[in-house]
């Protein structure tokens, strides 16, 4: 009689540890997704020729608007950030004309128009959260006669921020 | 222990995924602008010199209308810029008359702008400038007016000469 109703039992609680187990076993998937900025640009120089002040008081850059394109993975209502900073004021040997001459009128959503500074980075878009943001910039150089001749030459910085 | 084991793994993912979400990303990208500014001189003379006729004992000096005077120059750091006229000659008339050039004088109003003689053997200053900009004045010419000029109507021409180097 003992060795029939051993093997009984193990077998019942076997079956009942194998229900449990289905019931309550659970699965967690998690992406990770970082914040991620990238920024792509049309050109990488502006090119202001001379003109006669009178004729063309403003003078826009020959290459045409400049393209941006700035892709962007932020966390969820996160402001994204485009901006831009001169390095220096624009010089030619010993000849400095202030930065500021240099403004842009923006095109596409987000996108706004500005005066480049060499003191602050200054806004050229901004939006929120998640991304690709299509605009361009449109340069102009304040011409005067007032201006030493030159080649005047800056570098501009342009930062993506993705928080 | 399957129950164990997932737990762990859910455990895992929650610590790695948390830091990367609150570190800030940037791009950046550089672009160089370029201004060419070259020399240039624009110069406008408004206006026109005529002198009337006077009795020489009432108006020994005869002052036309003055002419405006608009300079614009780009030129090079602390460089000079010139302004000169030169007569053609004398004043002359379809007779044959002639009166000196040396009797025709200006003065002036503006800053830079300075008097002076006309001559026809070289170009006389009307103004210098140093660097870039613009300059504006005026200029009235005066003829001496003399008993010995014979009757007519006389000429000269003048030119103007604005220089940035």
């Amino acid at each position: 009689m003992i060795r029939l109703t051993t093997p009984v039992l193990v077998l019942t609680f076997a079956v009942a540890f194998e229900v449990a187990a289905q019931e309550s076993a659970t699965a967690t998937l998690t992406s990770t997704m970082p914040p991620i900025a990238r920024l792509s640009l049309s050109a990488n120089s502006l090119s202001f020729p001379d003109a006669d002040p009178d004729l063309v008081p403003q003078v826009p850059s020959s290459g045409g608007p400049i393209a941006i394109t700035a892709r962007a993975r932020a966390q969820r209502d996160a402001v994204v950030t485009l901006t831009v900073q001169a390095a220096d004021d624009l010089r030619s040997g010993i000849s400095v004309l202030p930065v500021s001459l240099i403004t842009w009128t923006a095109a596409g959503p987000g996108f706004v128009n500005g005066t480049v500074s060499r003191s602050a980075a200054q806004l050229v878009g901004t939006w929120v959260g998640s991304g690709v943001r299509a605009g361009s910039q449109t340069f102009r150089f304040e011409n005067r006669w007032t201006h030493p001749v030159g080649v005047y030459t800056v570098t501009l910085t342009y930062t993506l921020t993705a928080p | 222990m399957k129950k164990l084991i997932t737990l762990g793994f859910g455990a895992a993912v929650v610590l790695l995924s948390s830091a990367p979400v609150a570190a800030q990303q940037t791009a950046t990208a550089n672009v160089t602008a370029t201004a060419s500014v070259n020399a240039k001189a624009k110069l406008d003379v408004i206006g026109a010199v005529a002198f009337g006729d006077a009795d020489p004992d009432l108006t020994p000096i005869i002052a036309a209308t003055a002419l405006n005077i608009s300079v614009k120059a780009r030129t090079g750091a602390n460089q000079a810029v010139t302004l000169t006229v030169q007569a053609g000659g004398d004043f002359t008339e379809t007779g044959g008359g002639t009166i000196g050039i040396s009797n025709l004088t200006w003065l002036v109003t503006g800053g830079g702008f300075v008097a002076g003689t006309a001559a026809s053997a070289s170009a006389v200053s009307v103004g210098s400038w140093t660097n870039s900009g613009n300059q504006s004045g005026t200029q009235t010419y005066r003829l001496a007016n003399s008993w010995a000029y014979a009757t007519g109507s006389y000429s000269v021409t003048l030119t103007y000469t604005l220089t940035a180097p």
